[in-house]
């Protein structure tokens, strides 16, 4: 793990596949890119060659990541940046590891994370749920019913379980798209 | 084009959710999640214009990742589509995608750029690549989601 350069600065991305550019985009690639968080951002516009996949992943991300009630947001960025971790995935853990300190003002968290692996001590209810990210990650096929009595013993209801998965879902997903068509970008002087 | 048969919910009809069920009441409190899984599952799987990756091939990934990541549900509904497809030809090209798809799903930190070289290779370009690889996450997406639905399931008649 320690040859993976987990940071909590920003990090670039550059694809390995020409990105669409804004100029030469069809209108339905506009149109897809123009409801994405960042209209030129190289990640997209590299999704976009295939744009009706990329203009249904677009509003499910954003379901999963940002829609109210339910699971905390930094609760849903914290299992995404465990899933991050487990899969390799620098540019991921990154974007939103920063995310996550800027809702809880902890990046002691992050930090503890990123030295010591997802097994790292934590408060009860937040290792219950980076211990279901994790496992929901490696070997989902081993899960049982058991493996949903830690996360009920700290409180988490039927809602808050059903986002927690997804976010750990939307991230199986997230972290083989930006690792396969692309790489991260280190940000100057980062060790 | 091959028309998936008529399901509504492809995860509730793999995890065995009754319409109506307190499972299928928690899933439509996020609406946009369940149309929008739908819905990808729909144009990755089968798309209008499927462009240089063709119905059975994808067909074909989407096993693959279901075998690999040993979700029986999932293995089963895709290789019941890929029977209906027909499989695509043997060969290099389909054992190249494979190769590839079982990289991405398996040890997605350890693609290169010479895995793109590969897949142009043997025929892909780079909207094809990008669908390809978009299959591969999707269904790494939707085991992990079935997986966490049917647990809530389990419990719920235990």
């Amino acid at each position: 793990m320690n040859a993976k350069r987990f940071t909590l600065e920003a990090v670039e991305w550059a694809p390995w596949l020409p990105p669409v550019t804004l100029q030469t985009a069809t209108p339905k690639q506009r149109a897809a890119l123009d409801n994405s968080p960042q209209a030129n951002s190289a990640y997209f516009r590299t999704l976009a060659n295939d744009v009706d996949s990329l203009a249904e992943r677009l509003p499910l991300f954003h379901a999963v990541m940002y829609v109210p009630r339910g699971l905390k947001r930094a609760e849903r960025e914290l299992a995404t940046v465990v899933v991050s971790i487990i899969n390799g995935c620098v540019y991921c853990s990154s974007v939103h590891a920063r995310r996550f300190v800027e809702l809880t003002k902890q990046p002691e968290i992050i930090r503890a994370l990123y030295k010591q692996g997802v097994d790292t001590k934590l408060e009860p209810r937040l290792r219950a749920i980076v211990d279901y990210a994790a496992k929901l990650t490696r070997e989902p096929a081993t899960m049982t019913v058991a493996d949903l009595a830690p996360l009920r013993a700290v409180g988490l209801d039927d809602l808050e379980i059903h986002d927690l998965t997804n976010a750990v879902a939307m991230f199986a997903n997230a972290n083989r798209l930006m690792q396969t068509l692309g790489e991260p970008v280190m940000p100057e002087g980062a060790a | 084009m091959t028309q998936l048969p008529e399901t509504a919910d492809l995860l509730e009809s793999i995890i065995g959710v009754a319409p109506g069920s307190a499972l299928s009441q928690l899933r439509a409190q996020r609406p946009d999640i369940v149309r929008h899984t739908q819905g990808s599952h729909d144009v990755l799987l089968s798309p209008v214009d499927p462009g240089g990756l063709s119905p059975a091939e994808r067909a074909l990934v989407a096993v693959r990742v279901a075998e690999i990541s040993a979700h029986v549900g999932l293995a089963g509904h895709y290789r019941s589509l890929l029977a209906e497809r027909g499989g695509p030809p043997h060969g290099e090209r389909a054992n190249t995608i494979l190769r590839h798809v079982a990289c991405v799903t398996a040890a997605p930190g350890t693609a290169s750029h010479e895995h793109i070289d590969t897949l142009r290779a043997v025929g892909l370009d780079a909207r094809d690549i990008v669908a390809l690889t978009q299959v591969v996450a999707f269904v790494s997406y939707q085991v992990r989601a079935a997986t966490g639905l049917a647990l809530l399931a389990q419990e719920k008649v235990q």
